[in-house]
């Protein structure tokens, strides 16, 4: 039972990692939309084979929340922005795609080392998940560091935020409700003022090329 | 005895089954697309054809023209020999393991790329260039992509990694396997000249690669490389089927267990050949340039499936 329960958090784990991975080889914000649901339907499936072996009810009610909120509601409103910015796709990167898929398989080696000692410690079925999901918050980041586009920096955002996510359920299985609630609240509210800079961002430079904003100094 | 004589029944069944499972391909896509599309066994057909018609050789042509359909097709038989198709444990193991069928299909690429390049036209240079950069990319990653399942056997050899899959169904889920899926699912598209790196319905594209080597060859010559490029398919497809989804082959060399060993068989290449049809349909081909990118992503992945099945050993 507890090896099912490990395979079915590891295979979660990397499916996420995988979807995270789409961003650095897909060019057009709609693909990166639709990973980003996925990546979250795949987490609240987590989620919720956690409450389901731990019993836990409270991890239920995050699972829906999950769903509701990052599968459904957020992705259709990046859908509703993607609208005016059709012709924007990230054309250019910072690093190119060939090379950034190689780093980020470094990346996640790395996470790999760095989680050494903390798998070694622990005793939790899920341990094996946890260097995946450090590795997924050091790919998300690379994507935020290495991409031009706003909507891009946006959804890499919140891929690390699904990375956060995903270690807390897996190291901790969940942080208490109430912080689980406001933090959602936060993304929220985040994601929102994201959404209102990336229109400013747009109708000021007709763009939405994060290296415009250098033009700002002058 | 009876051992021996399965190896050889297993060589003329893939021989003899390839262009068929080329032919449904091509018939469900037809479907697919609405139109009628020819019959399955189109290929047999083809084949016939193609041996009854007179070889026409350029005069610029060197002996390695000649001589290169010979090689590209017995190195995909002899790869065809090694593979286990369905039978496990096999006599043949001790022959040779995942390395020497790497090495095999890479002597096959480098014969049919000499063969490219040899009579001296723009478009075979061309294919020659494009399959050995594709080839370059693509060889380390079915590497990889095994010797992540040979890491949890614990032995390179084909048939032990599939009787090790057999023993413990388990395995099967882990992320090491499934990213190793993926990477080597990637990789048949491009070796076999599939459709997001290569046509294979047409050789009126600039951008075509396996075509293009083969556009001077006729006759026989032809027939033999395009049963090769057909075997070689067949090969990959039930390489993916017995080392993911080993369920259903013989371990036994029972009548029963060998006949049900081909049903399954048959059920899983139909599955794959539905999957292909399809993925076919709905993707466009790839830029040249992009396809790179796509084998360096089939490396990640192949990467990361080697770093989780030593990890979590």
């Amino acid at each position: 039972m507890n090896s099912l329960f490990s395979q079915l958090a590891v295979l979660g784990s990397s499916l996420t990692l995988i979807f995270g991975l789409m961003l650095l080889w897909h060019r057009s914000v709609h693909a990166y939309t639709t990973a980003f649901a996925w990546q979250s339907v795949v987490l609240a499936g987590i989620v919720a084979v956690v409450a389901y072996f731990e019993r836990d009810p409270e991890l239920y009610f995050v699972a829906a929340m999950l769903l509701w909120l990052k599968a459904w509601f957020i992705p259709r409103l990046l859908r509703r922005m993607e609208e005016p910015l059709r012709a924007e796709q990230e054309l250019q990167p910072y690093v190119n795609t060939a090379t950034s898929l190689l780093i980020s398989g470094l990346l996640v080696l790395f996470a790999y080392a760095v989680c050494r000692p903390l798998v070694a410690l622990s005793r939790l079925p899920t341990r094996a998940g946890m260097p995946l999901a450090l590795g997924l918050i050091f790919v998300s980041l690379f994507v935020i560091a290495s991409r031009k586009k706003a909507l891009t920096q946006v959804i890499g955002f919140l891929m690390l935020e699904n990375g956060i996510a995903l270690l807390a359920v897996l190291g901790t299985y969940g942080i208490p409700l109430v912080v689980e609630i406001g933090v959602f609240l936060d993304l929220l509210l985040g994601f929102m003022v994201m959404q209102l800079f990336v229109y400013r961002i747009h109708e000021t430079f007709e763009s939405i090329d994060v290296e415009q904003l250098g033009r700002l100094r002058h | 005895m009876s051992g021996w004589l399965v190896e050889f029944f297993q060589i003329v069944f893939a021989l003899a089954l390839a262009p068929g499972l080329v032919g449904l391909i091509r018939w469900i896509k037809a479907r697919l697309q609405s139109r009628l599309g020819a019959p399955p066994w189109q290929p047999y057909r083809e084949l016939g054809k193609l041996f009854h018609k007179e070889a026409v050789v350029s005069k610029n042509a060197s002996w390695i023209f000649r001589f290169a359909p010979y090689a590209v097709s017995a190195s995909t038989l002899a790869i065809a020999f090694l593979v286990p198709v369905l039978v496990v444990p096999r006599r043949l193991d001790m022959v040779g393991d995942l390395f020497v069928v790497v090495y095999l299909l890479l002597l096959g690429t480098f014969w049919l790329a000499l063969a490219g390049l040899d009579p001296g036209s723009a478009f075979g240079g061309m294919g020659s260039s494009r399959e050995v950069t594709v080839a370059a990319l693509a060889e380390p990653t079915t590497a990889t992509a095994i010797f992540s399942l040979a890491l949890g056997a614990g032995s390179t050899n084909l048939g032990a990694i599939v009787v090790a899959a057999l023993n413990d169904p388990w395995t099967v889920l882990t992320p090491g396997h499934l990213l190793a899926f993926a990477a080597l699912f990637i990789v048949t598209i491009a070796e076999t000249g599939r459709l997001p790196v290569d046509n294979p319905s047409t050789h009126l594209e600039l951008t075509m690669i396996h075509e293009a080597m083969i556009l001077e060859y006729s006759g026989r010559y032809l027939a033999l490389l395009e049963w090769a490029s057909w075997l070689k398919l067949f090969v990959f497809l039930s390489l993916l089927a017995n080392l993911f989804f080993p369920w259903g082959i013989a371990t036994t060399l029972t009548p029963g267990a060998l006949s049900w060993a081909i049903v399954t068989l048959l059920v899983k290449l139909a599955l794959l050949a539905v999957v292909i049809a399809v993925m076919e349909t709905r993707v466009a081909k790839l830029r040249l340039f992009r396809v790179p990118e796509l084998l360096t992503a089939s490396f990640v992945l192949a990467l990361l499936a080697i770093t989780s099945s030593f990890l979590l050993r």
